[in-house]
C-alpha cells in the first residue's frame, strides 16, 4: 500500500505529547492541546491504521538478558549479499541487520547474554551461511546514546480496528 | 553492570506495552489476571529501573530523514568517552556507540540526502579535537530492525496514571 499519509499540525503536536508520556490518555492530551478526547483518539486512530505510528514500549537490551552487543561488518564472497542478509536476520541473535554501502555488504547488530554464547553462535551458526568472507566484529563496550523515534513500521496483522472500549 | 531480570509477569507486560502501549491498566489486568494496581506498580518499577520506556514510533512519511547511515570514527584512545559525548550532541546523531574494533566510535543517523551526511560526517565529526578519521556506510536495504528493543539511555520521567 504505497497512498501517501500526510501528518497536519494537529498530528504532529499529538505525536509530540506521545512521545512525552505514550502512556497519557486521551484526555490528558486533549486538555493540554485544547482538543476533545474524541479528535484525540481518532487522530491516533488514523495515524495508526495508516501504520504510521505505533505508540509501544520499548525495551532495554539488558530486560531481555543481553549483556553481549556485538557489530559485526560482513563481506559476501560468491552469493548474493541480500541472500546471505536474509539468512542472518533469521537469526534469533541478529537483531538488526543491514546491507550497506562501502567496504563492506552488511551490517548486523548481534545480542548475546554473555560471551560464553559466542563460540556457539560463530561455530554452529554463522558458519552455517554460505557466502561469508570475512566477519570484522566490533564489541559494544557502552552506548552514549541511542535515540530512533523514526523507524521502520510493520503493518498490524492483529485486530486493531476491533473492540475498542 | 548486573541487569535486574524480568520474572514471568514482567515479560507478559512487556511484550503487552511493545504492542501498544496506550492501553489501560484495567484491560491490562484483566487480560493478566492480576489487579490494576499490580499492573500500575510494575510499570512504575520497569520504568524506574530504566528497561522499558514509553514513546511514539512514527513511520518515514513524517520526515524526509529515510536513510541510515553509519559513521565509523577513530579517536585518541584515551579521550574516547568524551569525544563519544560531543558526537552524541550534535543535532541529527541518533545513536553513539562506543566499540573495541577497528574504531572506537560509531555513530548512527538518519538522512535525506548525501550532502547531510557529508556535513555530518566530514565536517561536523571529523572537525571534533581528536577525531582522526571518519568512514562512511549507507543503509541501503534494512532487512531486520526492531525499534522495541533499545538502550534506554534518558531516564523516564514517571507519573500516576488512571
Amino acid at each position: 500500500m504505497s497512498q501517501v499519509f500526510s501528518f497536519d499540525a494537529t498530528d504532529v503536536a499529538i505525536i509530540r505529547e506521545l512521545r512525552a508520556n505514550g502512556r497519557a490518555n486521551n484526555q490528558q492530551i486533549a486538555e493540554k492541546l485544547g482538543l476533545t478526547a474524541t479528535t484525540v483518539s481518532t487522530r491516533i486512530r488514523r495515524m495508526e491504521d495508516a501504520d504510521q505510528l505505533r505508540v509501544v514500549a520499548v525495551s532495554d537490551f539488558s530486560a531481555h538478558g543481553f549483556n553481549v552487543l556485538l557489530r559485526i561488518s560482513v563481506s559476501v564472497d560468491g552469493r548474493p549479499a541480500s541472500e546471505v542478509a536474509n539468512e542472518l536476520a533469521a537469526l534469533p541473535e541478529v537483531v538488526a541487520a543491514h546491507m550497506v554501502t562501502g567496504g563492506y555488504d552488511i551490517d548486523m547488530l548481534v545480542a548475546l547474554h554473555d560471551f560464553d554464547d559466542l563460540s556457539g553462535f560463530l561455530l554452529d551458526k554463522l558458519s552455517g551461511v554460505r557466502g561469508i568472507r570475512t566477519l570484522t566484529p566490533a564489541i559494544v563496550v557502552d552506548i552514549i546514546k541511542y535515540n530512533f523515534e523514526v523507524a521502520p513500521i510493520e503493518s498490524r496483522s492483529t485486530t486493531s480496528a476491533t473492540g475498542a472500549a | 553492570m548486573a541487569a535486574p531480570q524480568l520474572d514471568q509477569l514482567d515479560t507478559q507486560l512487556v511484550d503487552l506495552l511493545s504492542r501498544d502501549a496506550r492501553v489501560s491498566n484495567r484491560r491490562i489486568a484483566a487480560e493478566l489476571g492480576v489487579t490494576e494496581g499490580t499492573v500500575r506498580g510494575r510499570i512504575k518499577r520497569l520504568q524506574q529501573d530504566g528497561l522499558i520506556a514509553f514513546t511514539a514510533i512514527t513511520g518515514f512519511q513524517l520526515e524526509q530523514r529515510a536513510r541510515l547511515a553509519f559513521i565509523n570514527v577513530q579517536v585518541d584512545v584515551d579521550r574516547v568517552r568524551p569525544i563519544a559525548q560531543i558526537i552524541a550532541d550534535i543535532p541529527g546523531v541518533n545513536a553513539v556507540l562506543i566499540t573495541m574494533g577497528q574504531f572506537n566510535i560509531t555513530a548512527m543517523c538518519l538522512i535525506d540526502d548525501l550532502d547531510a551526511l557529508v556535513e555530518l560526517a566530514s565536517d561536523k565529526i571529523l572537525a571534533v579535537d581528536g577525531v582522526h578519521h571518519v568512514e562512511t556506510s549507507i543503509a541501503v536495504k534494512t532487512v531486520k530492525y526492531n525499534a522495541r528493543m533499545a538502550k534506554i539511555t534518558k531516564p523516564e520521567v514517571v507519573e500516576d496514571d488512571d
